[in-house]
Formats: C-alpha cells, sequence, structure tokens
C-alpha cells in the first residue's frame, strides 16, 4: 500500500473505492498487457471471435472442434488485454476557486483526480495530468511508473486556480498530443460556451479518446440568492458586474437553464460520459457511481 | 405658487440625495467574488431595458418623494400672484382698505360686498402666512395708522366697516410712506384694497408722482393691489340735487329734482322704474322710465303740512347689487333771505354788483344786497350775510379774521380788484398790477409758478378751449371748468358764454388756488382758494364796461354771483346737504341721528363713526342730511394699465378678483404634497420589491448518460 501523505486524499475512500476498478469504455491500445481490452487480438484467455483460415495462419491455433463439425478451418482468436492511459485534465481557471463550506471547485477537481490517479496507478494504468489555465499550467504526460504517480499526486496538490479557462485549447491540444487511445477525464466547471465544450469533445472523440467529464457546480451558483445589489467580482480577472439578483434573478435563472439544456445536447451529440456534480457531494459516492457506471455489464461473444 | 416658509426650498438641493445615495452605494456594495459571471452577464444583457426603467422610477420617485417633503415643509400656497416676491418674510404688513360707498357692492348670491371679501381674503391669507411684527390699516375714512393684533381683528374692526364717503388712495400711501419712513422697516408688504375707482384715485393727480420718487428711495417695499374693479351687471343710484319748500297760500310743497343713474346696465330697452318718496312717515311711490343713463325726475312737489316748517326726508330704489346708494336722504326747511354785502369804493361797480345780487332766480325768494364802503365794515350783520363781495383793498387785522371766520362757517368771499395799489396779503394771495392787452403779450409770473408747483390747468373732462373773442383791445378766455362750481354748465346742460367775455383791463395776482378760469395769454380769471368750509374766490376783473363786459353781456356775472349767494345762503339755512366724511359733523357736537342707517352692521354708536353714513342729523333746529359724494354716483374704475402705470418701478402686484369669488386668495398646498409624498414612496416601494421567488433550477439528472460503453 502506497503511504500517502497527500491530505486530499482520503485513505478510508481508497480503500472503500479499491474493490471497483477503472474501465474503459473503448478498447484501449496498451504498450503493455493490462486489464483493458484492445482492439488487436491477442492470447489472452477471453474468447474474441471465430475467422477462416488463411494460409500463412499459425496451424496451432486451428480449431480442431469446429473443423470436425463443419469441415472447415477456423482460427480461433482470444482478446488481448492491455493496459489504459488516462489523462487528468483539470481547469485551473480562476472560476474553480469558487468555494462551498470552504471547500472549493477546485479541491474537489484534486479529491477527484487524485483518487482516480490513484486506482488507475494500481490497476497498472498509465496516468497524466494536464492543467487548463491560463494563470498555472501543468502538463505531465501520462506513465505507469510509482514515482510517477507520485509525481503526479505532488502536482495534484500543489495546483492552483487563478486567471482565465484555458480548457478549450488544453484539450485540443490532448487531443493532438496524446497518440493512442486514452482515457480524457475532464475535471471542470465548464464555464464556456457549450459549443466550445461541444467542439473539443467531438475533436477528443474524433481521436478514438474515451472522454468523461466531471461538470462541477456549487449549489449556490444556480441560484442568485441575495436580497440585496452586489458586486459580483469575476473570478477569473474580468470585469466586476454591479447587479441586483432581486432584479435579475428570473433572467440568471433562464440563462443558467439555456446553458444546461445546451449541455446536454452537447453531451448527447457527443456520447461522453457526464457527470453533473454539486460539490457539496461526497466525492467518493460520485467515484463510486463513476466507476461503476463504467464496469462493462455484459461480454459479447458468438 | 407661494410659500409661507420659503426658506425650506434652501433644501431643495436635498432631491439629489438619493441619486447621490445611489452613486456612493455603487461603490459600497458588497462584493463578493463569483466564478458563473456568463450567466450574471447574459442576464444583465436580457433585463437591461426593464431594469434601467426600473431603476430610473425608483430613483425619479425617491427624488420626488424628496422634493415633497420639502414642499410640505415650506408650506406652499396655492395662487401664482405671490410668485416672484422674494424669499424674506415681511417686517411689516400695511393695509390700505378704500371703504368708500362703491366699495358696498355686493355679488347678490353671496351677500358679501367688494370690501368685506377683501378683508375677509385678506384676513385668511395674512392669518395663514406671516404678516411681520406689525399689522397696521389705514383705512380711506380716517386716513390714520391703525395698529392691529391679528388678521382675524380686521373682519370686527369699526375702521373696516362700510362708509359712504370718498377714498383718497394716493392720501393713504402718503400716510404709509410717513409709517415707512418713520420706523425704517425693512421688508414691508403693503396691500391695497379697492375697486379702483376713478375719483378714489385720483390718476391724473400729480402726487403720484411724487409717491412713486418717496417710494423709489425705500427698499423691501412690495405692493399688492387687491383689484375689484368688475362693475355689477346693473346698478342704480338715487340723489336729489336740489329740494326746495314752498308755500302757495295756504298750501305747503316740496320740489325736488331727483337724478336716477344707471351702471353696467346691459338692457337697453326703455323700463318703468319706481321711485319711493318717503317725507314725515308718508310713502309715494312714482315710477318713471330709465333708459341707459338712468333718469331725472325734475321739479317733482310733494304735498306736505304747512306746518312742517323743516323736516326730512328720502327717496328710495328698491334694492340691487349696491344697497348704499339705493337711498338719498334730504332736508328742507323754509327758504332763507339770501343777503349779499358788497365793500366797494367804487359807486359804478358796487351799483353793478348790487343789480346782479338783488334779483332772485326765484320769486319767490328774497334777496337783500348792501352796498357799503370800505370805512363801514363795521356795519355789516356777519351773521345773517351769505355772501361777501370785497372789491377794495385786502384787510388786515380784525376785519381780515372776521372774513376768515366767516368763510369757516360756509359762508361765501369773492374779492374783486381794487382800484388803488395794494400790498396786502389774505388767504395767501394778493393783486398785482394791472394789465391790459399791450403789456400781458407773455404769460402772468403768477401762471408759471402754478404750473411750476403742479397745479394741473384744468380738469381734462370739463376743459372748455372755444374760439374767443380776443383782439388787441381785449382778453378772451380761452379755458373754464365746466363740470363744476361757479362756471359749471347751466341746467339745460348749456355752456356758459364765457368764450363771448371781452375783458378790457384785468389785474393779476398772486395765489395758490385753483383756477377755474383762465384768458388767452394763461393768466387766471377766477380762481378758488382751497378751504376748509364755504368758499373764496378771486376774480381778476370787474364788471363795468371800463373793465370787461362781465355787467354788458350780464349772463355770467349774474350767474357767478346768483350761485355764489346760493351757496353762502346755503350754509345760513337751517336745513343742509352734506357730504359723508369724517369731519362733517364737527361744526356741532349735537348731532344726533334721526333716520335709521340701511346697513344694520354700521356701529353707529361710536362717536367716530357719526357723518360716514348717509343718515339725518339733528342738532336743535338744525337739520342736515349726509349723503355719499355727488362724484361716488358718476364715478367709474379707472383702467388696470392706469392704475399699474401708477406703480412704475415699484414691486407691483395686481390681484384682480371678483366680488363673488368666494375662493381664498392662498390656500396652503402641503396636503397636496404630503399625498404626493405618500403615492411616491409606495410607488417606490412596490418597484422595489423582489421580484417573485425565482425557481431555482434542480441539480437532478446529474449523470447524463451521454457515452455508450462498446
Amino acid at each position: 500500500m502506497l503511504q500517502l501523505k497527500r491530505d486530499y486524499l482520503d485513505q478510508k475512500v481508497l480503500e472503500r473505492l479499491s474493490t471497483l476498478q477503472l474501465h474503459a469504455r473503448l478498447p484501449m491500445i496498451g504498450s503493455v498487457s493490462g486489464k483493458h481490452r484492445s482492439p488487436i487480438r491477442g492470447s489472452s484467455l477471453e474468447f474474441a471471435e471465430y475467422r477462416k483460415y488463411v494460409p500463412g495462419d499459425d496451424p496451432r491455433r486451428l480449431d480442431w472442434r469446429a473443423y470436425a463439425r463443419n469441415d472447415r478451418y477456423y482460427i480461433k482468436e482470444f482478446e488481448a488485454d492491455t493496459n489504459l492511459r488516462m489523462c487528468l485534465v483539470v481547469d485551473t481557471s480562476g472560476s474553480m476557486n469558487f468555494a462551498y463550506n470552504g471547500t472549493s471547485k477546485l479541491d474537489y477537481a484534486r479529491r477527484v483526480a487524485g483518487t482516480l490517479a490513484y486506482i488507475a496507478a494500481q490497476q497498472g494504468d498509465a496516468v497524466g495530468l494536464y492543467c487548463a489555465g491560463t494563470g498555472f499550467h501543468k502538463e505531465i504526460p501520462p506513465k505507469r511508473s510509482a514515482t510517477h504517480l507520485s509525481a503526479m499526486l505532488d502536482a495534484l496538490g500543489a495546483m492552483e486556480a487563478s486567471g482565465e479557462t484555458g480548457l478549450a485549447n488544453v484539450l485540443h491540444e490532448t487531443a493532438e498530443r496524446v497518440p493512442q487511445r486514452a482515457l480524457i477525464v475532464v475535471l471542470s466547471d465548464l464555464f464556456i460556451e457549450p459549443e466550445i465544450v461541444r467542439n473539443c469533445l467531438e475533436h477528443l472523440r474524433f481521436r478514438k479518446h474515451d472522454v468523461a467529464v466531471f461538470h462541477l457546480l456549487e449549489q449556490s451558483e444556480l441560484a442568485l440568492e441575495f436580497d440585496r445589489p452586489m458586486r459580483f467580482v469575476d473570478m477569473e480577472g474580468g470585469e466586476p458586474i454591479l447587479a441586483d439578483p432581486t432584479v435579475i434573478g428570473a433572467q440568471y435563472q433562464r440563462a443558467l437553464e439555456m446553458y444546461l439544456e445546451s449541455m446536454n445536447t452537447v453531451i448527447q451529440d457527443t456520447e461522453v460520459d457526464y457527470h453533473r456534480i454539486r460539490i457539496n457531494e461526497n466525492y467518493d459516492d460520485v467515484l463510486a457511481r463513476f466507476l461503476l457506471g463504467r464496469t462493462p455489464k455484459r461480454h459479447k461473444g458468438l | 405658487m407661494g410659500f409661507l416658509q420659503p426658506l425650506a426650498l434652501v433644501a431643495l438641493p436635498l432631491i439629489a440625495l438619493p441619486i447621490l445615495i445611489h452613486l456612493i452605494n455603487q461603490h459600497r456594495h458588497r462584493a463578493i467574488p463569483w466564478a458563473a459571471m456568463m450567466f450574471l452577464m447574459s442576464a444583465k444583457r436580457m433585463s437591461k431595458g426593464m431594469a434601467r426603467l426600473r431603476h430610473f422610477l425608483i430613483l425619479l420617485m425617491r427624488v420626488l418623494a424628496v422634493a415633497a417633503l420639502i414642499f410640505v415643509v415650506s408650506r406652499p400656497l396655492s395662487g401664482g400672484w405671490l410668485g416672484g416676491i422674494g424669499m424674506s418674510k415681511p417686517d411689516a404688513t400695511l393695509i390700505l382698505l378704500d371703504r368708500s360707498a362703491s366699495m358696498e357692492i355686493q355679488d347678490l348670491q353671496a351677500g358679501q360686498s367688494k370690501r368685506s371679501a377683501a378683508l375677509q381674503k385678506l384676513a385668511q391669507l395674512l392669518e395663514q402666512g406671516d404678516y411681520g411684527t406689525h399689522l397696521v390699516l389705514i383705512d380711506s375714512v380716517s386716513g390714520q395708522l391703525q395698529e392691529v393684533d391679528s388678521p382675524k381683528a380686521l373682519l370686527g374692526l369699526p375702521t373696516t366697516g362700510s362708509s359712504a364717503t370718498s377714498a383718497d388712495i394716493p392720501g393713504m400711501l402718503e400716510s404709509a410712506l410717513a409709517y415707512l419712513k418713520a420706523n425704517k422697516s425693512g421688508r414691508v408688504d403693503v396691500w391695497i384694497c379697492s375697486d379702483l375707482s376713478e375719483n378714489d384715485w385720483a390718476v391724473e393727480s400729480g402726487r403720484w408722482q411724487a409717491i412713486r420718487e418717496e417710494f423709489y428711495q425705500l427698499e423691501g417695499v412690495h405692493h399688492f393691489l387687491l383689484a375689484y374693479a368688475n362693475l355689477p351687471s346693473s346698478n342704480f343710484s338715487v340723489r336729489v340735487e336740489n329740494v326746495q319748500r314752498w308755500e302757495h297760500g295756504n298750501d305747503a310743497e316740496l320740489a325736488l329734482d331727483v337724478i336716477v343713474r344707471s351702471k353696467g346696465s346691459s338692457d337697453t330697452t326703455r323700463q318703468e322704474f319706481p321711485i319711493e318718496f318717503e317725507v314725515n312717515n308718508v310713502r309715494s311711490v312714482v315710477e318713471v322710465e330709465l333708459d341707459r343713463q338712468g333718469a331725472s325726475l325734475r321739479g317733482h312737489r310733494i304735498p306736505i303740512d304747512t306746518k312742517l316748517r323743516s323736516g326730512w326726508g328720502s327717496v328710495g330704489l328698491p334694492g340691487d347689487a349696491n344697497p348704499l346708494d339705493n337711498r338719498f336722504f334730504f332736508v328742507f326747511s323754509e327758504p332763507t333771505v339770501r343777503r349779499a354785502v358788497v365793500v366797494s369804493d367804487d359807486i359804478k361797480n358796487g351799483e353793478a354788483f348790487r343789480r346782479a345780487l338783488t334779483i332772485p332766480t326765484d320769486p319767490r325768494l328774497q334777496h337783500q344786497t348792501e352796498v357799503i364802503s370800505a370805512n363801514d365794515v363795521a356795519e355789516i350783520d356777519w351773521e345773517s350775510t351769505g355772501v361777501l363781495i370785497w372789491q377794495t383793498a385786502l384787510p388786515r387785522g380784525a376785519v381780515a379774521d372776521q372774513i376768515a371766520q366767516f368763510v369757516d362757517t360756509g359762508r361765501v368771499v369773492m374779492f374783486f380788484p381794487p382800484s388803488q395799489n395794494a400790498e396786502e396779503q389774505l388767504f395767501g394771495s394778493r393783486w398785482g398790477d394791472w394789465q391790459t392787452p399791450g403789456n400781458s403779450s407773455q404769460r402772468s409770473a403768477v401762471s408759471s409758478q402754478q404750473e411750476d408747483f403742479g397745479i394741473p390747468s384744468g380738469n381734462l373732462l370739463a376743459d372748455r378751449r372755444q374760439p374767443t373773442v380776443s383782439d388787441s383791445h381785449s382778453f378772451g378766455v380761452s379755458w373754464w371748468r365746466g363740470d363744476t362750481d361757479l362756471l359749471a354748465h347751466a341746467e339745460s346742460g348749456n355752456a356758459l358764454p364765457l368764450n363771448e367775455l371781452h375783458t378790457y383791463r384785468y389785474r393779476s395776482f398772486e395765489s395758490l388756488g385753483t383756477p377755474l378760469a383762465r384768458f388767452d395769454d394763461n393768466a387766471p380769471l377766477l380762481t378758488r382758494i382751497a378751504t376748509d368750509r364755504g368758499a373764496v374766490y378771486f376774480c381778476s376783473t370787474l364788471p363795468t364796461a371800463q373793465f370787461s363786459s362781465l355787467e354788458r353781456e350780464g349772463v355770467i356775472f349774474y350767474v357767478i354771483l346768483q350761485r355764489a349767494l346760493e351757496q353762502g345762503s346755503q350754509a345760513l339755512a337751517v336745513a343742509s346737504q352734506r357730504d359723508a366724511g369724517p369731519e362733517v359733523l364737527a361744526d356741532h357736537n349735537q348731532w344726533e341721528l334721526v333716520t335709521p342707517v340701511d346697513n344694520s352692521d354700521a356701529p353707529l354708536h361710536l362717536s367716530s363713526q357719526r357723518g360716514l353714513h348717509a343718515g339725518v342729523y339733528r342738532d336743535g333746529a338744525y337739520l342736515t342730511a349726509v349723503n355719499r359724494s355727488q362724484i361716488e354716483d358718476s364715478a367709474t374704475a379707472a383702467p388696470v394699465e392706469t392704475v399699474d402705470a401708477l406703480f412704475d418701478g415699484m414691486s407691483y402686484r395686481r390681484i384682480d378678483v371678483d366680488v363673488g369669488d368666494t375662493s381664498a386668495l392662498a390656500s396652503e398646498l402641503w396636503r397636496v404634497f404630503l399625498f404626493a409624498m405618500i403615492v411616491a414612496l409606495l410607488v417606490e416601494a412596490v418597484l422595489s420589491l423582489p421580484s417573485k421567488s425565482v425557481r431555482v433550477t434542480p441539480l437532478i439528472d446529474l449523470t447524463v448518460a451521454g457515452g455508450k460503453t462498446e
């Protein structure tokens, strides 16, 4: 068991989630043997399919029983198990500092990302980290070593949120830079236009990446529950806005609904694994739901 | 709009307070770090128009509320005439009240006269506002200043009651000036309540220029004219111009000349009009036919008991807008012997006077004329003489005193030029040199002196300039007053033929009297000296042919002397007619009212009110009838432009009021502004209410199954 010194990781949560495995929803192309399906046939025990024999095939892989039944030569193929590359993309824009009861969205993202990284590393998967923020930018390509995990957890602990978001650019870059299929886990409040999000997700999907999105929101953001005019200071450094929540509350709510509906459409269209999270939820529950949701329910066969 | 507390308006800039607070609050709002700015910006964009309008309205309501509060404190008054007075309160308020008979014109529906309406309005206004530390009343009757405790007290003062007198508005302003100079007050409001009657205002008088110049030197004096210039649609007045008691054998009768004047009547058709006569408690009614001008009843005869040697009566009209001119009192007695004394050293002239004075105008009258020399003055029976003709050197010493006393008792003295040189002076007048056409081409020094003193050259209405018979040997009369006094027109309306008069020699004289006729060279032919009672005339020529054609032409000379004799003899009569006034009964102390007075609210028990109301007074055998002056019946309202011009260059505001207008001059509007403030605050509160509770979007369905597991 890895000795954890990062206070954002909870030992109990890790132990509870250790019984669950992180699965990719899509076949992965790994560098070593692992627990994830690969598009390439391999020598695992799990049957994949039959195919007709063609000259040059290894005669040792002929299924003689099938020959006996059909009088034809079939080659019996098995799944290839490989490892997973998981890229954690954390939005480190200023808005991620928005806190609820002392826990900011960034803290929440840090816990989710750290726990996922730990779980993936325990499975032997490679884990990388990409911080998306103009004020704080960090890029750690996915690797499998224990030291790499340690460095990455340190990087997660040192993560700070400031400046405008660079999520769109980072996602586009990640889509291009990660050479093979990978699990891209995005942790962000996604306070950008849904169409921009659509472009990023479509880009990632085009590159055959499995994309999971943790949309982090805070309850107080969903309604302007103030009874007097306030000066709203943009946490990403923009111009402050003086507004009376009693006056513009309805319009705010309408804008939020429109945004969420648009986001729903984007998610439906891009087929990403989307999780809209209130950060006052326990993150272990969220992760358990996430992991269970990705567990394959049945296996394909003949 | 005016304000009772105008100083509160200094706080008006406070209406910017809500705007200021709004601006300050923009920088004082609690700042909160916010992540979801994109929704805020969208919301702001969506609510831009309505929110701005709402904000603007809220701010406007707050400004209006503050403004209304300030107006409430400043106690606004309705009525635009108070605007622009100034910001300070008056230190003193002077009220100049016209109590003339014409101010008793009533609104028949309201039953309130112009005088009482003006008093009521003014009292109400001053009660609401601040009238300063002194409230001073100057009434037209007494002309005296009277300190009043409170505006309400104005309504109950005897000195604000009705009267049958005339007013002297310039005189009242002069009294106000004297008060202002003596007290050196700061800001003073002078309120003049009048009906702008021409005779009361004397708009042509030279006194106005002096009054204006005096007021120019005073600062902070504001004049307000409460003008009741509107005349009633119809009003009739009655007057008895002449009363004679005649006896024919065993019968006695009264002969009356009655004049009914109509003012403002729009009915041009002739109509029958009843005139009620009352003599010795016997009433009779005569129907007369009225036209637009009125009617006259000359020589109306009323039979009386022959034993009734003297008495009184009245002539009445049906009630109309002005009750004070609907009744006229008269007194009568047996005609007295008209006695004249001529003091002359010139036999021819003395004889001329005697002939003109001896022939009576009515054969039923008795005339006695005595011609004596200057040395026999001691023999004059002063008590029974009506007119004294003095054609010798002006007297001095005891004789001069005797003549002054003679005039004070209402008799008439006429001075004619003596033949001898004389340096004596009497009644402020002195004879000068004889003038002939050859040596009087220039205006006399006396005339120019008169003009220098601002004495008008004559009443324009009565001005008579006609072609004269002036030639190189004689002077012609170019101007004379035909409306009143000795040279007035005859009863037929024809002017006296003064334009046909030849004057070959006249003697100039220095005098400050009022000319009644002038020669071509502007030198006076006939001048009247101002006296309290009686009359003093100076005539600059003599009747004989050597001096003028007075005796030869006859008519003018006869009329002048007969009118003077009649006027002087009236003072000897047991019965006399007098115009109402404060001093009209000053000659006797025992005058007692024998007739009721029409206006029952008149405080007749006060000695100060005696003689101010129409009625008949008796003192032993003497009777006198007091009535409004003749000019009150005929005077019309001066044009408001003319009246305004009198106050040219002064702080002045005219407030035209109708007698039927019962609304207050100014009413406080603070309730309106209080209501406006409440409304503004309510609207502001409604606008500031938070919008309907916003339904918060629940974050259900947090996990969207967008992805498919292969």
